[in-house]
C-alpha cells in the first residue's frame, strides 16, 4: 500500500488513454472506409462493409501514453522504450499483413523478432528490463539465466498469435483482452507490484475500451492484424516486464485453447481466409452453427455453437464469460505467486 | 447463454489450472533437486539443466495432451 501514491497517479494518467483511443478510433474507422480499407462482416445476413485495420489505433495510443508516462518520471525510460517497441514492431507487422495479405507462416515467423527490443535492452541494462527468475504459483521461482531470454522471443510471437486467432466476432478480442487487462490489473494492485506494470495494464485496459465502443456487436471497426498482433505483443511484452508470466498464461486458457485445437487440426500455421473447411456456418435467421464438418477445426466458438446454434452477440458474451473466469483464476495465480 | 458448454469449459480449465500448479509442484519439490549429473564434469551443469529441461517439456506435453483429451470428450463426442 505504500505505493498507493504512485499507483493513483499511473491508473490516473492511463485512463486519459480511453478518450484518445476513442477519437483515434474514429479517425480510422472514417479514413480507412474513405481509401477503400474494408472487410466484410460475413457472419451477419447482409454481409455489411466494415472499415478495417482500425485497431491501430490501440498501439497508437499505448506507445503515447507509455511515452507520457516515461516523461513525467512515472517510469525507467529503457523498459517503456523496450515495451513501445515490442508493440510497434507488432503493429508494423500486422500492417504488412494487412495489406500484403502474407501466407501464413510468416505471422510466426516475424513475430519472433519482435521480442528482440526486451532482449537485446535487457542484456544492454540487466536487471531493468527483465529479471531471469520466474516465479511460479505457491514453490517460489526458478533462476533460469539461459533459457528464460531464449523465451522471451517465443513468448512475443505466441501471446500475439493467439490473440490474433480469436478474434473471429464483433468485440470478442477487445472484450476479452480488455477483461485479461482489467483483471491483471487488480492482481497487479492486490500484490502491491510496481507502478510501471500498473499503469502499462491499465493503459491497455482503457485503450482497448475506447476501440471496444466502436468494435462491440454489431462492429462498425475491425482491428484488423494491426490491432490484434500489437494488442497480443503488449500481453506478452507485459508478462515478461510485469513477472505476471504464469498469471499471463492462465488468463489466456481461451486463446490457447482455440490456437491448440486449431493448430491440431490443421497442422500447419494458415489464415483463417485460406481454410477450405470453416468450422461454423451462418445460418439463414442470422444465427452461427456448428459447420459439422470433420475436417474443420474444434475452434472455441465451435465448442460454444456444438448442438446449439446461437446469435452472435450472444456466442461473444459467453466468450467473456471464459475470459472472465481464466482471468479470475489468473488473479488467484498472482496471489498464490506473490510480488 | 449456453451453460452448458460454459460449464464444460469452466471443467477444462479449472483442471488445467490445477495441473498446471501439479506441475509446478513436481518440478521444484522433485525434479529441480534430483542430481543427474556430476556438477565436477565438464558442461556437467549444463547437461543437467538440459535433462531438466526436457522433463518440463514432457510435462508440458501431456498437459496439453490431457486438455486436447478434455475438450473432445467433452465436445466433440457430444456434438455427434
Amino acid at each position: 500500500m505504500a505505493s498507493l501514491g504512485a499507483n493513483t497517479v499511473a491508473i490516473l494518467i492511463a485512463l486519459a488513454s480511453f478518450p484518445v483511443s476513442l477519437a483515434l478510433t474514429r479517425f480510422f474507422m472514417y479514413w480507412n472506409f474513405k481509401h477503400g480499407i474494408i472487410g466484410i462482416d460475413v457472419h451477419k445476413p447482409n454481409r455489411p462493409k466494415v472499415p478495417e485495420m482500425v485497431g491501430a489505433a490501440v498501439p497508437i495510443t499505448l506507445i503515447l501514453f507509455a511515452a507520457i508516462y516515461a516523461l513525467t518520471g512515472g517510469a525507467s525510460a529503457i523498459p517503456i522504450l523496450a515495451y513501445s517497441l515490442v508493440v510497434g514492431l507488432a503493429a508494423l507487422v500486422g500492417a504488412v499483413d494487412d495489406r500484403l495479405k502474407m501466407r501464413g507462416i510468416f505471422k510466426p515467423l516475424l513475430t519472433l523478432f519482435c521480442g528482440l527490443p526486451i532482449l537485446i535492452l535487457g542484456f544492454g541494462y540487466p536487471g531493468q528490463v527483465y529479471t531471469s527468475t520466474l516465479h511460479v504459483p505457491l514453490f517460489g521461482g526458478y533462476h533460469l539465466p539461459v533459457i528464460y531470454p531464449l523465451t522471451i522471443l517465443v513468448a512475443i510471437s505466441v501471446t500475439s498469435n493467439t490473440v490474433n486467432m480469436l478474434d473471429p466476432l464483433n468485440g470478442s478480442m477487445a472484450g476479452g483482452i480488455s477483461i485479461v487487462a482489467g483483471g491483471l490489473l487488480i492482481g497487479s494492485l492486490l500484490i502491491g507490484a510496481g507502478s510501471m506494470p500498473v499503469f502499462l495494464y491499465a493503459s491497455l485496459l482503457f485503450s482497448l475500451l475506447g476501440f471496444l465502443y466502436y468494435n462491440r456487436f454489431p462492429a462498425r471497426a475491425f482491428a484488423g492484424n494491426v490491432g490484434q498482433l500489437s494488442i497480443g505483443a503488449s500481453i506478452g511484452a507485459l508478462a515478461i516486464l510485469g513477472k505476471t508470466e504464469i498469471a499471463s498464461i492462465v488468463a489466456i486458457f481461451p486463446n490457447i485453447q482455440n490456437s491448440f485445437f486449431f493448430l491440431s487440426r490443421i497442422r500447419r500455421f494458415t489464415e483463417h481466409r485460406e481454410l477450405t473447411s470453416k468450422p461454423t456456418k451462418l445460418l439463414p435467421n442470422g444465427r452461427l452453427a456448428d459447420s459439422e464438418d470433420p475436417r474443420a477445426p474444434l475452434t472455441l466458438v465451435r465448442t460454444l455453437l456444438i448442438g446449439r446454434p446461437a446469435p452472435e452477440n450472444e456466442i461473444v458474451s459467453t466468450i467473456w464469460t471464459l475470459f472472465l473466469t481464466s482471468t479470475s483464476l489468473a488473479v488467484i495465480t498472482l496471489l498464490l505467486t506473490g510480488a | 447463454m449456453n451453460t452448458r458448454a460454459i460449464s464444460y469449459e469452466l471443467i477444462v480449465f479449472v483442471s488445467q489450472w490445477g495441473l498446471m500448479l501439479l506441475g509446478f509442484g513436481i518440478l521444484t519439490k522433485l525434479v529441480a533437486p534430483l542430481d543427474l549429473l556430476n556438477p565436477s564434469l565438464s558442461l556437467g551443469l549444463y547437461f543437467d539443466a538440459a535433462i531438466k529441461a526436457l522433463i518440463a517439456l514432457v510435462l508440458s506435453v501431456a498437459w496439453l495432451f490431457i486438455w486436447d483429451r478434455q475438450v473432445r470428450l467433452f465436445f466433440r463426442k457430444r456434438g455427434k
